[in-house]
């Protein structure tokens, strides 16, 4: 089982992700909303070394955190520029808002049917090689798709974003 | 583990409910995502590593976030888009369907 020391860690490391997650929700300025999302993808990045999956982490933080996050920076400029004045927050938390959070928790909770309360030890040793031997063995299928996925993806973003003013 | 997955998944639904700008409502979307890979990871741990191969689960999960990345970009390149043609990204401007 996890040791002291190691609670303490998933312990922080799941505290400074919910407040992340906490600022990409209710802050007021753009720039912090950039700011508490890379919080949050940094923190994820840390919770998934925890469990022993290094190249999960690794490319979290290749794919979201220089991806992802960089592409919202690059967002951030170029529609602000055509868009006069500061985004504004939607502050007018109606109830109807926060119950459909709470429901979305509690179905959550409900149907992992109360593994959510009992944590096992979550530390998985995966190795580079083991994860290559999966990728091209047995998720080969869904590893291929992924790429054709990627493919229209990019495909996609370049017709949509140029629009059809050509 | 688990349940800081579900809190994410929730803080991410309130976020998009609340949020009024397109931008907000993205970034939002990539918390509820974050949420879903850590949950993965949860309930692997769940299953016993005995049970399911930990490599496995690491590769389900790096394809989930290379399809989480592909859907960000096509989420960007339409919120470019938007806000090119109607000159604006809050949603209360956006609106066309109003209950009368």
């Amino acid at each position: 089982m996890a040791s002291t020391g190691g609670s303490l860690l998933f312990y922080l490391l799941a505290a400074t992700a919910l407040f992340g997650a906490a600022v990409v929700v209710w802050t007021r300025e753009i720039m912090r909303l950039a700011l508490g999302l890379g919080i949050l993808l940094l923190a994820t990045a840390g919770l998934f070394a925890y469990a022993g999956f290094g190249l999960l982490a690794v490319a979290e933080i290749f794919l979201y955190v220089g991806g992802v996050l960089i592409l919202f920076l690059f967002a951030i400029m170029l529609v602000r520029r055509e868009t006069p004045g500061e985004p504004r927050v939607g502050t007018r938390a109606s109830v109807m808002s926060v119950l459909a959070a709470a429901a979305v928790f509690g179905t959550l909770v409900f149907g992992l049917n109360g593994l959510a309360t009992t944590q096992r030890d979550v530390t998985g040793w995966s190795t580079v090689k083991g994860v290559g031997e999966s990728l091209l063995g047995t998720l080969l299928p869904q590893f291929e798709l992924a790429g054709v996925l990627l493919l229209v993806a990019l495909v996609a973003i370049v017709v949509v974003a140029v629009g059809d003013d050509e | 583990m688990l349940l800081l997955a579900s809190a994410l998944v929730s803080l991410g639904v309130y976020g998009i409910l609340v949020r009024r700008d397109l931008l907000g409502v993205l970034a939002c979307v990539e918390v509820m995502m974050a949420g879903g890979l850590l949950m993965l990871v949860g309930l692997g741990a769940q299953a016993g590593w005995t049970v399911v191969n930990p490599s496995a689960v690491e590769g389900i999960a790096i394809l989930v976030l290379v399809t989480v990345a592909a859907e960000a970009g096509v989420g960007f390149a339409l919120l470019m888009n938007v806000a090119r043609r109607r000159g604006t990204t809050q949603t209360d401007e956006l609106v066309e369907v109003r209950d009368e």
